[in-house]
């Protein structure tokens, strides 16, 4: 890049590097790379450690649907959660209470649905199951218990699974059928978990093994994806997860982040839903449509309720969005189908606009709600509940205050 | 193409290496020509958009001609046009809305054409520029892709000086490497910190209108406005780093444009270390006329230092004018001249209280230094509320607290100010003291090289994870 005129003494005298610094300098750069590679690497690893377990419970490619091992106890450490016990009672179910017959007098729902309403990644005790029986029971005066009968640890507890579920839910005799839906079912409506993908997800795969598969994977792909390789390599690091987890408690970075993600992931999100979700809110449709007739043979009155994620909440709260956006857009899609079938349809998205900061409710990364989160949901949920829509848990007092609300 | 994306960057460079490939004037030329052209392309899409852009560009060079044949008397006339059809163009808000071209248009660097324009209409005027500008010098100069965007506002003279020298500035591996290290600091400051910090603002502006306790919105109260100045300052000079570095590259020196403002100790002061391009035009082309102006029509020397504040008021006000068109812009300008004007103020009435020798001692004492950044900060920061929002949300912001929790956060702002900028100074001397006093051991290329490297992968990893453009250099928009 020197220009061939470049003859003047000063030219020269810049033009001058010793030798050995043509090659230590390059080195010296390449050095201070993997240093801080593997420095942070080795740091997000002893910060944020990870021991998967609670596959282990649960019997993952049941072509019923998932359920827990019966009598079966796991604990599992996620990277961004503490350690959580997952403890299955005798029917497979993680509920607080043995299966059987509810107690004399006491009002049972049976809750359903996915990770959400498993409570996945949060202790039980903490969990919307555990939390909202407690909430409804001092609104109404009545005792009221929750039977949780969802399971769902890697694409399970979908709509497709659930109505395949459905008579493990009837079995536990329930008064009212609880049904927690979140954006994730609707994108994953018919997905049932295959034993192909637990093979290769849960068994454990050594550092070389790894290291092996990327590199038949470089060989024999383009440069283009050569980068793709290397995005993705970085993207499964614990050093991106700990970057992520600690950049995603800011509000509008993590908002930004999601919407300029895959259509599948944000395109619930959309004013206008794409052709896709609307062939995926068909299969809702049918699957609702299962559910509720036999919910109404039962003679049991089904309630659906849609949590929001953890941008959806963030948008929400703070009352702007794009302009192609609608936060609130599935959420009424939703209701729509639910009480065409007969069911009634809880909508609480309305009232994270009163709750600040709601992102701090999930786990940055994965995403879950986290113990504040069931418990903020809980409360929202025993007030829609109680205010009339459903008669028999209709509270024996004024609600609490909308001030109260979300703080 | 973002104008501090690595796209950019590798247009940049790509133009640098055959830029250098000969070191003929001529040959630069055309390789700098035709890379604006391209950049230009690049950002309109549309050559179309760009005849609103022309037609200013050559009123500016019929200007020119009309000066130097002697067709007309004075530059005034001409300088006068351009003022006009600049603020035409730019649609300022007191021109009537129906005067307006109603067709879309370019007009992305327009505000640094303008001084670079009306740089060459003054110095035509009154004979400081001696040398003919010929139309393709005129066009290199005014669309140079590295001073387009958002500056720096370079002379004529001095960009003659080093594009059109037969023998270019020199340019050997010591020089190449630090414009590297420049151009990821660069990135770095422009995808990385402002990315973030920006992030940071948009959150405690939001919070301010969300149901909180008391507290949280003082922190957020203290956090928006803190936050603002580092972002756009971030934003600024990472971008300004790069196109240094690239013009550097190219063989040209292009003028800096900040200097550690936060380490000012004054606002007069911290306007020789901010956006110095375009104060120093302002007092050149402005400042200085004006001062003389008003000191010939009097004989009193009494008055003479507060012409000095008028004439630092106007100036500075119009700065603030210069930014935008609309109201908030022309009272960020009042604030910016206020600022200036009140800290020229109270000089004069220190040096009448204490005397010169009293006031030289005064200005060496750390504590009052220390006092005076974090004032000038807070003022800053004060002033760019109407930088960065409008009058709804001003409002919007200024009603969540009440005045007397307002007062208090700006209180706090100022004591943090005061002590954080004076531990960094402290630690930026503290530091660069380690090692040979000539040759400080931070500036050692090794040392250069690992921190250079450690702020590449820092940009790379953001980039990767965050997968959004970087905010838009802010100063694009004027």
């Amino acid at each position: 890049m020197i220009g061939p005129n470049v003859t003047n003494s000063k030219a020269v005298e810049e033009s001058r590097l010793p030798r050995r610094d043509w090659f230590l300098l390059p080195l010296l750069s390449l050095l201070t790379i993997c240093c801080l590679i593997a420095g942070s690497e080795l740091t997000a690893r002893g910060l944020f450690e990870w021991r998967p377990g609670v596959q282990n419970c649960v019997v993952l490619n049941d072509p019923l649907g998932q359920h827990g091992i019966p009598n079966s106890v796991c604990r599992e450490k996620e990277p961004e959660t503490s350690t959580v016990e997952y403890r299955f009672n005798s029917c497979g179910h993680r509920t607080g209470m043995e299966c059987g017959p509810k107690p004399d007098g006491s009002y049972r729902i049976v809750l359903t649905g996915s990770s959400l309403a498993m409570g996945l990644r949060v202790t039980r005790e903490e969990t919307i199951a555990a939390l909202l029986p407690t909430e409804l029971s001092l609104r109404t005066g009545r005792k009221i218990e929750l039977y949780n009968t969802a399971v769902a640890v890697m694409e399970g507890g979908t709509p497709r699974s659930v109505a395949l579920r459905f008579d493990d839910v009837l079995a536990a005799k329930p008064d009212m059928v609880l049904w927690i839906l979140g954006p994730w079912d609707i994108e994953h409506v018919s997905t049932l978990y295959v034993e192909q993908k637990r093979s290769s997800a849960a068994r454990p795969v050594s550092l070389v093994q790894k290291v092996m598969q990327y590199r038949d994977q470089v060989v024999s792909l383009s440069p283009h994806a050569i980068n793709e390789a290397i995005i993705d390599v970085f993207h499964r690091s614990r050093t991106a997860l700990l970057l992520q987890h600690y950049m995603y408690e800011n509000q509008s970075l993590y908002v930004k982040h999601f919407l300029i993600g895959s259509d599948e992931s944000q395109g619930f999100l959309k004013a206008e839903p794409s052709a896709a979700l609307k062939s995926k809110m068909q299969q809702f449709d049918r699957y609702t449509a299962e559910i509720a007739g036999r919910t109404k043979a039962a003679g049991v009155p089904l309630v659906a309720v849609f949590l929001p994620n953890r941008a959806q909440a963030a948008m929400i709260s703070r009352g702007e969005w794009p302009d192609d956006y609608d936060p609130f857009e599935l959420d009424l899609a939703l209701r729509d189908i639910v009480t065409r079938h007969g069911g009634v349809y809880v909508d609480i998205l309305p009232d994270f606009r009163n709750v600040p900061n709601p992102e701090v409710h999930y786990f940055p990364v994965d995403g879950h709600p986290n113990a504040s989160g069931h418990a903020v949901i809980s409360e929202m949920l025993a007030r829609a509940l109680t205010n009339g829509a459903i008669p028999e848990l209709r509270a024996a007092s004024a609600p609490p205050a909308e001030s109260e609300k979300g703080n | 193409m973002d104008a501090a994306s690595f796209q950019f960057v590798l247009f940049g460079l790509c133009a640098a290496i055959v830029s250098n490939m000969r070191s003929s004037p001529a040959w630069r030329s055309v390789v700098l020509f035709l890379t604006s052209l391209v950049f230009l392309e690049l950002l309109s899409h549309n050559p179309i958009v760009l005849l609103p852009l022309a037609g200013f560009l050559l009123l500016g060079y019929a200007g020119l001609i009309l000066i130097r044949r002697g067709w007309l008397r004075s530059a005034a006339g001409s300088i006068l046009a351009v003022i006009l059809v600049y603020v035409w163009l730019k649609k300022y808000s007191f021109l009537p809305d129906e005067t307006f071209l109603r067709v879309p248009y370019f007009t992305l660097g327009l505000s640094y054409i303008f001084f670079r324009v009306l740089q060459l209409l003054i110095r035509a005027g009154d004979g400081s520029e001696k040398r003919q500008v010929g139309f393709g010098a005129y066009l290199l100069y005014t669309l140079n892709f590295t001073t387009l965007v958002s500056g720096p506002i370079q002379r004529y003279d001095e960009f003659a000086r080093d594009q059109f020298s037969a023998e270019p500035i020199a340019l050997g591996p010591r020089v190449i490497g630090l414009q590297l290290e420049r151009i990821v600091r660069g990135l770095f400051k422009v995808n990385v910190v402002a990315m973030l910090l920006q992030a940071v603002h948009e959150d405690a502006v939001a919070q301010m209108s969300q149901p909180l306790p008391l507290t949280h919105k003082l922190t957020a109260a203290f956090t928006l406005a803190v936050a603002y100045p580092f972002f756009l300052y971030s934003n600024f000079s990472g971008y300004i780093d790069i196109v240094i570095a690239l013009a550097r590259l190219m063989r040209v020196r292009l003028p800096e444009n900040f200097d550690r403002p936060f380490s000012a100790s004054s606002f007069l002061d911290f306007w020789n270390r901010w956006h110095i391009t375009l104060s120093t035009w302002l007092k050149n082309y402005v400042y200085n006329p004006l001062l003389l102006a008003l000191t010939r029509r009097t004989s009193s020397k009494a008055l003479t230092p507060f012409f000095g504040v008028l004439s630092f008021f106007v100036t500075f006000f119009l700065v603030g004018i210069w930014h935008g068109r609309t109201s908030e812009f022309a009272f960020f300008g009042v604030l910016q001249g206020g600022g200036v004007a009140i800290n020229k103020l109270w000089q004069i009435g220190m040096a009448r209280v204490l005397g010169r020798n009293g006031c030289k001692a005064l200005a060496k004492n750390p504590i009052y230094i220390a006092f005076g950044r974090g004032l000038t900060f807070s003022w800053f920061a004060f002033s760019l509320i109407w930088f960065w929002a409008g009058w709804k949300q001003i409002d919007k912001v200024f009603s969540s607290i009440r005045a007397v929790q307002w007062l208090g956060v700006w209180l706090a702002i100022w004591l943090c100010a005061t002590v954080v900028l004076a531990f960094w100074e402290w630690l930026r001397e503290g530091l660069l003291s380690i090692g040979a006093a000539e040759r400080p051991l931070l500036t050692n290329r090794y040392v250069r090289v690992v921190y250079a490297s450690a702020l590449g992968l820092v940009v790379f990893v953001m980039t990767v994870l965050l997968n959004q453009p970087a905010p838009d250099i802010v100063y694009k928009a004027f």
